[in-house]
């Protein structure tokens, strides 16, 4: 049994007549030391739907799943009180922007110390010597004196490795790390990833790691989940998922990355934007967008379906030469 | 730290001087003399009149009356009641714990009634409880004090009887003061009953007196609460799994109190101001009575002690103020 099965997760905002679905019947599985990549465009349902694991997504926001299983347990069918239980402690997240993801009323130690009071209980002393070790653990140089500095007098880097700290001090089993490294700069990027992958290979925690970053994903994950529009457009293991793209969406994606645009005079986009809550578009919701898109694809919205051990959300889906099959039947 | 707190009191001196020359030309802009009236209906003759004039000091140009009192006012000398012929000081002194008393239970109510508000109101907002609060709270800033105050009166202590109507204590009860304050002498003294006596004659006018900063208090809760809560340390904190209770409370609240400290300190003004009319209504024996009183008579050296020393209150409430805000907010701390 996996670690976490979601089934046909909604998540949907705005009226009951006409809700904007931000996520839209998502189903993945996340097995235990698992690391799960999420890639997609700003917009296309892969925070919302993080946040909805973690039971952030607040009134008027309802989130609806066939099941949202963790460790076999429902998340959605359990007391609120028990699913805090789990929140924090066996199910982690760490978010894009360090620097306000710290309360600057309190102190490092204090922060990290209240997530072990809530999971772990303990006295002080150990809670104090615990967060010592967590701060070595994430590589803070001189933690002792870092434990009592606030917020505002830490670097963004310092701040993420804080941040992560807190997020790893109960020994979760999954840890979503949402676009962890968006706000930091390049060379601060490299090394917090390194430090997530090195905590994750150390601890045998799955993690669930949001990103756009196309290279990044390919390398430290095994699977890859591709989203578009609140929904799932491809998904399968990691190997071979960026080399043979079966989506029309990913193809595009890989396409429009710089490196591969070399020899050309421009660099290759997707024309147009993620639709939004009102535009959108009938049948397929990439069809204004997709350069394969056919009147099929334009009237009728496709299901996903298995294609050689990969899920699969078109009609044409692109075979080893990039082209789309089927198009004549 | 030490260098802020001499920073502000440095900040205090011009406003010290400004009050002082403020007060001292406004009063004498008002239409009446001090003798005249000090005379009263029998009106005085020439001779007299003038040796008064003499005597007061209102002979000299006013510059020069006004360097006169700087002058007793830097040795503690803010001059005499004309109409008492008593030190200023010392009736300021007997005076001032009533209204500091009235003043500290207002401020009292409306924290403890305005800052819950307040968070539900955040916390639930859109709902029924955000919008009854929310109009309440506009309509008990919009309210005249008079007008609240006798309407307090006439419903709580004329048709309900539940309040006294005025003063400070019942005649049953004499109670000689040793701190001033009405609450701690009746508890120190062994009359039983007086201390109850005291507290209900407290609550009306702390109520009257309390609304506005209430209202302001409970508005200004609400923004700073919405503002707060829509932080992503508040989704870290949720995710951290603590109760929502707690994540209020302890990660919401202390960030929001911020400004709804400052806007506290402000309306300790707002007090004293509506401790003038609260007093004058509820016939409570303290500084906005007494200056309202010293007013119609002319009596200038009250006036001009009463004001100073209400504005050395205030400028040190506002110290005190500043001080709080850096004790919450760790980010003023590390940059003095």
């Amino acid at each position: 049994m996996a670690l976490l099965e979601v089934k046909n997760l909604t998540v949907e905002f705005g009226s009951e007549k006409n809700p904007f679905r931000a996520v839209d019947s998502v189903s993945y599985s996340v097995e235990r030391g698992e690391v799960l990549g999420i890639v997609g465009e700003s917009g296309s349902g892969k925070s919302v739907s993080s946040l909805a694991l973690m039971g952030l997504i607040d009134y008027p926001g309802r989130v609806t799943a066939d099941s949202l299983t963790f460790d076999g347990e429902d998340l959605l069918r359990m007391s609120a009180r028990k699913r805090r239980n789990i929140t924090g402690k066996d199910i982690a997240m760490i978010f894009q922007d360090p620097m306000s993801s710290l309360n600057p009323c309190y102190t490092v130690e204090t922060q990290i110390m209240e997530a072990l009071k809530v999971h772990e209980g303990g006295n002080k002393k150990q809670r104090r010597e615990r967060t010592l070790d967590l701060l070595n653990q994430v590589g803070i140089p001189d933690p002792k004196s870092r434990m009592k500095a606030y917020p505002h007098q830490l670097s963004g880097g310092m701040s993420q490795r804080i941040v992560i700290a807190m997020a790893i001090a109960c020994n979760p089993r999954l840890l979503v790390a949402d676009e962890p490294t968006t706000a930091l700069d390049v060379t601060i990027q490299a090394q917090i990833i390194d430090l997530l992958l090195k905590l994750q290979a150390d601890s045998d925690m799955a993690l669930i790691l949001i990103t756009h970053d196309l290279a990044l994903v390919s390398e430290a994950a095994d699977r890859i989940q591709v989203m578009y529009a609140g929904q799932l457009f491809e998904s399968g293991p990691a190997d071979g998922l960026f080399a043979a793209p079966r989506h029309p969406y990913t193809q595009a994606l890989l396409e429009a990355l710089p490196e591969r645009s070399a020899g050309h005079d421009r660099l290759r986009t997707i024309p147009g934007v993620v639709p939004g809550a009102h535009d959108r578009p009938t049948g397929c919701l990439l069809s204004p967008r997709c350069r394969y898109a056919t009147d099929k694809c334009v009237s009728t919205q496709p299901l996903v379906t298995d294609y050689y051990g990969r899920d699969v959300r078109c009609f044409y889906p692109l075979d080893d030469n990039g082209q789309p099959t089927g198009r004549n039947v | 730290m030490l260098g802020f707190l001499f920073r502000r009191l440095g900040d205090i001196v011009p406003t010290f001087f400004g009050v002082t020359l403020l007060v001292f030309f406004l009063i004498r802009l008002i239409p009446g003399d001090p003798i005249l009236m000090m005379a009263g209906e029998r009106g005085v003759d020439a001779v007299r009149y003038a040796q008064l004039k003499a005597q007061y000091g209102f002979d000299q140009p006013v510059i020069v009356q006004y360097f006169h009192y700087l002058l007793g006012v830097f040795q503690g000398d803010l001059g005499k009641s004309f109409v008492t012929k008593k030190p200023v000081l010392e009736e300021f002194m007997t005076l001032f714990p009533a209204t500091v008393e009235l003043g500290v239970i207002a401020i009292l109510f409306a924290i403890v009634v305005g800052l819950p508000l307040g968070v539900i109101a955040a916390v639930r907002r859109g709902g029924i409880f955000d919008y009854t609060t929310m109009t309440i709270s506009l309509a008990g800033y919009s309210m005249p004090i008079f007008w609240w105050a006798t309407m307090l009166i006439m419903f709580f202590s004329v048709s309900l009887g539940w309040t006294p109507v005025s003063g400070r204590l019942s005649v049953l009860y004499y109670i000689e003061p040793t701190t001033g304050f009405m609450l701690i002498d009746t508890l120190l003294s062994d009359q039983k009953g007086a201390f109850v006596d005291a507290l209900r004659h407290l609550i009306l006018p702390s109520i009257a007196l309390g609304t506005i900063p209430m209202a302001v208090i409970a508005r200004m809760t609400r923004s700073s609460m919405l503002e707060v809560l829509r932080e992503d340390y508040i989704r870290v904190a949720r995710a951290k799994g603590l109760s929502p209770a707690k994540v209020v409370v302890v990660h919401a609240l202390r960030n929001a109190l911020i400004p709804v400290v400052t806007v506290i300190g402000l309306q300790v003004s707002v007090l004293v101001a509506g401790a003038i009319l609260t007093e004058t209504i509820f016939s409570w024996p303290g500084i906005g009575k007494w200056i309202v009183e010293a007013v119609s008579r002319r009596d200038y050296p009250t006036i001009q002690g009463g004001i100073l020393l209400i504005a050395i209150m205030i400028m040190m409430v506002n110290l005190f103020v500043d001080l709080t805000y850096s004790v919450i907010n760790p980010r003023i701390r590390h940059t003095r």
